[in-house]
């Protein structure tokens, strides 16, 4: 959680995105993120983001789920508490394969869900800081991120010159607290002046 | 400069209109942001009226018991169960349209996946009514859960089918409405980013659980939507599957047959795309959407129509076929005397369900049928009709003659109160889908972007470059 | 990049399907000479085990071969774009049909009119009469029934066939505009339909009774020709593969790339699924009703000598695809993709094997079934391996690799997983 100064550029085409976000790597600035309205495939490979590893963990998960499911069956019906129905023996193990298998999604559905909201940290009441409120609409919005030595003007010049419509410098908090969107709930030690 | 997306420009366009991105949020968050129409309150209080009804309906069978229904010794599942698997079967097509159509790669399916999703999520929560106050003592229904207690403890039987319903059924519920909601995520952040009043900004701004729309995100959201549709597709399967071992692994004659899980999937694939074409026709009429569900949306869902219709058929067949073949009289009875016999009872409803579902569907063979609305809303209804009758068929005319002749004569027909407690399910499902279509995009805005570029017909237009090049310099162009 | 559109036939492939080929011959000769050739009522169960190899690998091929053709019109029926690359393969595939059906009509009709009964029982007129349960089926079991059937089915796939092949050839010299794009697409819409409809009153119903489950004539199961369907389906997808990652290998079919073998590999996996799906339905409600004439089925292939077949089957068939083909990288692997393709075809093979076998093997006085040994079953598919090789490859070398007129094709192109 910290306060850091942006620039920020927004366009409205993602042929000219694509490039865009090229150039700016190469020129060596540093992409905190692209905001867009739509997911538009390989932007994360051309950003340089590693793959998602969402898939593991729901495979994980889903494991977990067959195995929860299979091992207290058993232990119900061979252990605890055996019973005959209908002549079955009681390791009975088609009859278990639906639960098995409802489990198994359950367990991997719920699990990858949790996971995705948290390592996106997504919940009710969650609040984030907004570079652009058309980046749900139908801007592409790049923020990059300015340490001592940026040049400001120099990257919003840049950012014009690959195809931005619209480059703005913004204080931003880049993390999340908790709060309303109706409500101006500021956070402790934001500053207040305004943006040069 | 190449274009970044091609798709032929044989295939019609899915989105007309001569959209862009903005115009495509406008469209869809219009009747969201706009005032409540006449028309939609008089729709739902209606519907709020059906729900309570059915509110009435159960509290007296809640009351005074399961005798305020008319289901007697040999037919001891009824009118409940009949609405349960009907039910259950029309909250198929929204996973079925947002997972295996994903997996299939159909482009149509982001016009219409929202809606069949939400109608699958309301249409599971009708469904789930059904077998929990078929219990009778319904303040006993946690008993279905396995928990440690003081009966034993005796746990729930894992062997049983109705108690794989019990999960199958919560199972379903849940993913379809994680599914439902992650796609949601999006477009309520475009609504609250849109928001002018405050109470929108707060409503949008909780449910759209701080969504940004960045890359990181977007790339697991697109993981995410990827392996639950590969999730779903297994599950919608298991799920109708699991309905039909509630019947088939008995030896009741008509109900033990093999061919049951497939084919009750297909059938209830059928019914889920009829309710959504009855859904959608209104909907794109009512909230102006017509160039986001055009007629080709409604074209294919009617192929769909026609396809699950036949397999369904081919099914019916097949169990008349082998009841005879299998050379089982108990079996052949069931066939010949309960179902296929129009002087019996009940053989007329053999017979709706055979002209509702295999002979009627047959006329979207011919094109002009396919995509004329009216034919198309009319054929909806008339194939619901027919599913429902099915089920009825399967339970009824299976139950009303059982091995003991004694008991055959009694004539099994609804009281108003199990009659009262099928449209109370209807109230609550128009009651929720009245406050969705209120509340939330009816089409998917997201995906519908995502598309726009392929398959918006100005851009489709631009193509004819493409389109004309030879194969040669299309390998060439789009090597790079 | 240059498209090679001409296959030419690389002489080692002709040598290997010819030697093939000899194989299946050889074992059919030899087979012939140890059981197919014994006279004498007594021998009749001997003689079975000659035929019901050959119904075996006939009917499985057949079938496989056909799958292709369902392919086409099923992605078809879908407006698919992406298998467009490399449709002339699975039309080569499909150009099987004839040859094998010709071969499958005579091994029936040998069966059906030879005299001998253990295979089908309910041919033989004077036990029909002492069996009151085949005797109520005979309306539907006879040989009249059987054969007109049989006729419809292959002429039908033949015919069909034939049809949406030549009208994908047709349009090889004419570069069509958007409007005779969709007038192809209809027509091909159209007859994909037909295709769909024959291909449901047959593989989907009568056929597989007559052809497999009327071996065991007393058993029923409604959800037999699904079945057979399902498993015919996944190893024609396998099929499809192995050429298309063969031709590859050649250095042909460069339009088509992993983003392909990757869809490829999902649908193997989704129809693995899929079978096992089926196969589960099918025994479990068997196994849960437990009423004798159904359970009877199971009994030798489940606690009989066939146990082991009908287990490696299930491993085969259901465990290799979903643990190996779940990852991405593995989809998009020719490697992995060729193994798993070839372990499906023979897994499959091995569900037809359990399928056929129990029944005529089995002796009439003890009722008892066993396992034959299986060298020669071995050698009879291989031929047919062989079969499908030698005709799909001259399919192959008589048309232009690509349908590079089709309107999808560059969908295709830039298909992408």
């Amino acid at each position: 959680m910290a306060i850091k100064k942006f620039v920020v550029g927004c366009f409205d085409d993602e042929q000219v995105l694509f490039p865009a976000v090229k150039n700016v790597r190469k020129a060596g600035y540093r992409i905190h993120d692209v905001y867009t309205p739509m997911p538009i495939h390989g932007l994360d490979a051309a950003m340089g983001l590693r793959d998602t590893s969402l898939h593991t963990a729901g495979f994980i998960y889903g494991i977990a789920g067959t195995t929860t499911a299979f091992s207290f069956i058993t232990w119900v019906f061979t252990t605890d508490w055996p019973m005959n129905i209908g002549g079955k023996p009681f390791f009975s193990l088609p009859a278990w394969i639906p639960i098995m298998f409802e489990l198994t999604v359950l367990f991997s559905a719920v699990g990858m869900v949790l996971t995705f909201c948290y390592l996106c940290q997504l919940a009710p009441f969650v609040k984030k800081d907004h570079f652009h409120l058309r980046a749900t609409d139908d801007l592409f919005v790049m923020a990059i991120e300015c340490t001592d030595k940026t040049n400001e003007t120099e990257v919003s010049q840049f950012l014009s010159n690959i195809g931005a419509i619209d480059v703005t410098t913004q204080y931003k908090e880049t993390g999340w607290w908790l709060g309303r969107y109706d409500k101006e709930t500021q956070l402790f030690g934001k500053p207040t002046e305004a943006v040069s | 400069m190449a274009l970044l997306k091609y798709e032929s420009q044989v295939r019609p366009p899915l989105v007309v209109g001569d959209k862009d991105y903005h115009q495509v949020t406008e469209d869809i968050c219009r009747p969201v942001e706009a005032r409540p129409s006449t028309l939609w309150w008089i729709g739902f209080i209606i519907s709020v009226l059906m729900l309570l009804f059915g509110v009435v309906s159960v509290t007296r069978e809640v009351w005074f018991g399961t005798g305020q229904w008319n289901l007697n010794k040999t037919v001891g599942w009824g009118w409940d169960i009949t609405n349960f698997v009907w039910w259950v079967g029309i909250g198929h097509a929204g996973t079925l349209i947002s997972a295996i159509l994903l997996l299939f790669r159909q482009g149509w399916r982001t016009g219409v996946n929202r809606a069949a999703e939400a109608m699958t999520i309301f249409a599971v929560m009708c469904a789930g009514q059904f077998p929990i106050f078929h219990m009778g003592r319904v303040w006993n229904a946690f008993f279905t859960l396995p928990y440690p207690n003081t009966r034993g403890p005796l746990w729930v039987n894992f062997n049983s089918p109705l108690l794989w319903d019990v999960f199958a059924i919560s199972t379903y519920f849940t993913v379809s409405l994680l599914f439902w909601y992650a796609g949601l995520l999006p477009d309520l952040a475009t609504l609250r980013d849109r928001a002018k009043e405050k109470w929108r900004k707060m409503f949008y701004g909780i449910t759209a659980f701080g969504w940004t729309g960045s890359t990181k995100h977007w790339q697991r959201h697109e993981a995410l939507s990827l392996v639950l549709a590969g999730l779903a597709t297994p599950l919608v399967l298991s799920v109708h599957t699991i309905v039909s071992f509630d019947f088939a692994t008995s030896v009741i004659p008509g109900w033990h047959t093999t061919i049951f899980p497939p084919y009750f999937v297909a059938g209830a694939i059928f019914s889920g795309f009829a309710m959504v074409q009855t859904l959608l026709l209104v909907t794109r009429k009512v909230l102006n959407l017509q160039q986001y569900i055009t007629i080709e949306h409604i074209e294919v869902m009617n192929k769909v129509i026609v396809l699950t219709g036949s397999i369904v058929g081919i099914a019916y067949l097949t169990e008349l076929f082998m009841a005879w073949y299998s050379g089982v009289k108990y079996e052949w009875f069931a066939f010949e005397q309960n179902r296929v016999n129009l002087s019996s009872p009940y053989g007329w409803s053999y017979y709706i369900m055979m002209g509702c579902n295999v002979l009627s569907p047959q006329i979207f063979w011919f094109r002009k049928m396919r995509r004329n609305l009216y034919v198309t809303f009319f054929m909806s209804i008339l194939v619901n009709i027919g599913m429902w009758f099915e089920r009825f068929v399967i339970i009824v005319t299976s139950l009303y003659r059982d091995y003991l002749p004694s008991s055959w004569s009694t004539y099994y027909s609804p009281t108003i109160w199990e009659v009262g407690f099928y449209i109370g399910t209807f109230g609550l499902f128009f009651t929720c889908y009245f406050l969705f279509a209120k509340f939330f995009p009816v089409i998917a805005a997201a995906e519908i972007k995502h598309i726009l570029k392929k398959s918006g017909d100005n851009y489709k237009e631009q193509m004819t470059v493409v389109e004309e090049e030879s194969v040669d310099q299309f390998v060439h162009d789009t090597a790079h | 990049m240059t498209i090679r559109e001409q296959y030419v036939i690389p002489k080692k492939y002709n040598m290997l399907s010819m030697v093939l080929m000899a194989i299946g011959l050889l074992s059919i000769i030899i087979l012939f000479i140890t059981h197919g050739s014994k006279s004498g009522a007594e021998n009749e169960v001997v003689r079975a085990r000659f035929w019901a190899a050959l119904l075996q690998n006939s009917v499985y091929f057949l079938l496989v071969t056909n799958a292709a053709m369902f392919f086409i019109c099923a992605t078809t029926l879908m407006w698919g774009g992406w298998q467009v690359s490399f449709r002339r393969v699975t039309e080569a595939i499909s150009a099987c049909v004839p040859v094998i059906g010709i071969i499958t009509f005579v091994i029936l009709m040998a069966i059906v009119f030879g005299g001998d009964h253990v295979i089908y029982h309910w041919t033989d007129a004077e036990h029909v009469q002492h069996d009151p349960i085949l005797l109520g089926k005979s309306g539907f079991l006879n040989k009249t029934f059987f054969t007109v059937w049989t006729l419809i089915t292959l002429i039908g796939w033949s015919w069909l066939g034939y049809k949406i092949r030549s009208m994908s050839r047709a349009i090889d010299d004419t570069k069509l505009t958007v409007e005779e794009g969709r007038k192809y697409m209809w027509d091909n819409t159209v007859w994909s339909g037909v295709y769909v409809v024959l291909f449901g009153l047959t593989v989907m119903s009568c056929t597989p009774w007559f052809w497999l489950m009327s071996i065991d004539a007393h058993w029923y199961s409604t959800m037999y020709s699904w079945y057979t369907f399902a498993s015919t389906f996944v190893a024609g997808i396998a099929l499809i593969t192995l050429f298309v990652v063969f031709l590859k290998n050649n250095n042909y079919l460069e339009l088509t790339n992993r983003e392909h073998l990757h869809s490829l590999g999902i649908m193997l996996f989704a129809f693995s699924i899929f079978w096992t799906y089926l196969w589960f339905d099918q025994f479990m409600l068997i196994w849960y009703a437990n009423i004798p004439e159904e359970t009877i089925y199971f009994k030798s292939r489940l606690q009989g000598p066939y146990r082991g077949i009908f287990f490696l089957m299930l491993i085969i068939n259901f465990l290799a695809p979903i643990l190996l083909l779940m990852t991405r990288s593995a989809k998009r692997n020719y490697g992995t993709m060729t193994m798993l393709c070839v372990l499906i075809l023979f897994g499959h093979w091995l569900d037809f094997f359990q399928m056929v076998m129990p029944g005529p093997l089995t002796d009439p006085n003890t009722k008892l079934t066993h396992v034959p040994f299986m060298l020669a079953d071995f050698g009879i598919a291989l031929g047919f391996v062989g079969l499908i090789m030698f005709v799909t490859v001259r399919s192959l070398a008589k048309w232009p690799l690509i349908a590079k007129n089709n309107p999808f094709l560059k969908e295709s192109i830039i298909h992408h997983t």
